[in-house]
């Protein structure tokens, strides 16, 4: 995997580091499916895409209060969908997106 | 350096036609051969109003473009408004970035949400529009009718992206999904009709428009 740039602390994060960090701080990701896609894969990127996918509500809100916290050093763009959204979309076959522990 | 300054200088050095150094603070400078100097303040902010606009624009002698780096950043029409009127040009990095390149930063407006708010505006029924927020305008027809629209420019809104929006902004009477080639999810357009508005593409609120 490529470098990215930035980091919540102190410098370059790689696309494995970025999914390390995040399953790290955001403790109700195991609840959910939690994918990296685009540019940050490669290397730099202007964001970091995130996809989630999973149930909606109050897990949702606090999960979404998690990635907020974890995000403010990092230009997360994160796309959050229903797994039937997903199901319709095919969003991660077509997007190549890789879940996030397979990064770390 | 903060770090979406990391960022910005990373994104121009990777793409290669402009460069760009950290002059100091938020802001940065872009040189591309051919082109104006680009006086650029990239900031954090998840919500740029007229004060924090007002701000940039004083602190920083020259500025042609304040950059809202965070994919989330929400501009207040009164810092668009303020921005215009004094030859700032505004929006997220994309936009800098297109903007650097065609040489009109001081005066490029939001890309993602451009050609949206000009369909509003030249739309013939139109008679007034109220610009609340980059995405969110209250159309008022010659006919006396008003509709407060939404715009959602992912290519395949989702439930959560309509939930959002209306949190975040408030009832609308519309979600117009901007991309030209969007296409609204089944559960988008339900998560619309319970919150009580409509999700639709531009032939869909033309129509609408034409008859109110």
């Amino acid at each position: 995997m490529g470098r990215v740039e930035g980091s919540p602390e102190q410098g370059l994060m790689t696309a494995s580091e970025i999914a390390a960090y995040l399953l790290g701080k955001c403790a109700l990701l195991e609840h959910f499916d939690a994918y990296m896609f685009g540019s940050t894969l490669h290397g730099v990127g202007q964001d970091i895409d995130i996809l989630i996918v999973g149930p909606g509500g109050d897990l949702l809100a606090q999960l979404k209060k998690e990635i907020d916290c974890a995000g403010e050093s990092l230009p997360l763009h994160i796309l959050y969908m229903q797994p039937s959204e997903e199901r319709h979309t095919k969003f991660v076959a077509r997007e190549k997106c890789i879940p996030l522990v397979q990064l770390v | 350096m903060n770090w979406q300054i990391r960022y910005a200088l990373a994104s121009f050095a990777r793409e290669g036609r402009s460069t760009a150094e950290h002059v100091g603070g938020d802001v940065i400078k872009i040189m591309t051969p051919d082109r104006p100097e680009v006086l650029a303040a990239i900031t954090t902010a998840e919500t740029i109003d007229q004060a924090t606009a007002a701000h940039y624009r004083e602190h920083v002698a020259g500025l042609d473009f304040l950059c809202g780096y965070r994919a989330q950043c929400v501009w207040e029409g009164g810092a668009i408004q303020y921005l215009e009127e004094n030859d700032v040009g505004w929006g997220n990095f994309g936009t800098l970035a297109s903007a650097t390149l065609k040489g009109d930063a001081n005066s490029a407006p939001h890309k993602v949400y451009k050609f949206s708010d000009r369909l509003l505006r030249q739309y013939g029924r139109t008679a007034k529009i109220d610009r609340e927020f980059d995405r969110i305008h209250r159309v008022t027809l010659h006919s006396g009718a008003t509709f407060r629209i939404g715009m959602i420019a992912e290519y395949e809104p989702t439930a959560d992206e309509v939930r959002s929006l209306w949190a975040r902004f408030g009832p609308v009477d519309i979600v117009w999904n901007i991309n030209p080639n969007g296409t609204p999810q089944p559960a988008a357009a339900a998560a619309g009709r319970e919150l009580g508005c409509e999700v639709m593409k531009w032939d869909e609120l033309k129509d609408r428009l034409s008859k109110a």
